[in-house]
């Protein structure tokens, strides 16, 4: 829906799941969208660069967000946001509404 | 001056001028803008210099290479010198504002551009607001101390950005 702003439909799931999950790493997008994982963290690494998303460590994970800093923030959640209602009931059960709540150590997903 | 002996505004003068001379306009951020305003008492070596405009990463690097410094991952290191330089993409800006005046430090025939006092404060500021980041707090309160730093104008833009609470925190701290 934002390729012709995006230039690239990965680059709006991307954004889209890290809007929606707040934070990710670069395995799980990739498993999730069933995209390369390089693919994945050469956007990721894009997209800091240009101080859209930060990114930290957390033990050996490196972990994405949408950068708070970053100027257009909150056009950007906007946009995202507006973005989500034009997707079908089943797309955004099956990409963006991920489980938060936690499962305990063992227990089949 | 050689480059290894260079203090941080000396360093700092000498690649912001060379990349003004080519083409590159940059302004000086984050934590070395610490250093300056403290005079050392807080030490970065790492250098963050925003880009005025867009400029090919690769015209940044062939660039730089000129005068002996190499990219190392997301930073440029001259082999002599222990500092260390980023490029951060335009626009300036602090949180959602964008930077309106720019302070200038000359040196014989070299001007460097950098974020003013008040800005440096809003600059850690931003940190500890939305990475709870206490270091960069205390670096706002060493600047605040140092400083003439317009106290107004880091309240209208904390409220702006919705950190009430966090600068009643920092108006406490300060010193009077």
């Amino acid at each position: 829906m934002l390729e012709p702003l995006f230039e690239s439909d990965k680059k709006e799931k991307i954004l889209l799941y890290l809007y929606t999950k707040g934070e990710s790493y670069p395995n799980e997008i990739a498993r999730i969208f069933n995209l390369y994982i390089n693919t994945v963290y050469n956007q990721l690494l894009k997209l800091e660069k240009g101080g859209v998303l930060y990114s930290k460590l957390k033990g050996k994970v490196r972990l994405f967000g949408i950068n708070p800093r970053y100027p257009f923030r909150k056009e950007l959640e906007a946009l995202l946001k507006k973005t989500l209602r034009f997707l079908s009931e089943e797309e955004k059960e099956k990409f963006f509404k991920p489980r938060l709540r936690p499962r305990r150590t063992g227990k089949p997903f | 001056m050689k480059i290894e002996d260079m203090s941080i505004i000396d360093f700092a003068l000498h690649v912001a001028d060379y990349l003004y001379n080519n083409g590159i306009e940059v302004v000086l951020s984050g934590g070395s803008c610490v250093t300056i305003y403290t005079k050392n008492k807080y030490i970065s070596c790492d250098l963050d210099f925003v880009l005025i405009s867009h400029i090919v990463p690769k015209k940044i690097k062939e660039t730089l290479e000129r005068i002996g410094f190499q990219e190392k991952g997301k930073y440029f290191k001259h082999k002599k010198s222990q500092y260390l330089i980023d490029f951060l993409s335009p626009p300036l800006s602090l949180g959602e504002e964008p930077v309106k005046e720019i302070s200038k430090i000359r040196k014989g025939n070299k001007v460097l551009m950098l974020l003013s006092p008040t800005d440096c404060v809003k600059d850690r500021l931003a940190a500890y607001y939305h990475w709870n980041d206490e270091q960069s707090f205390d670096q706002a309160l060493m600047v605040y101390k140092e400083n003439q730093v317009d106290l107004g104008e880091v309240e209208r833009w904390s409220l702006n950005e919705g950190m009430e609470d966090k600068f009643k925190v920092f108006k406490e701290s300060l010193p009077y």
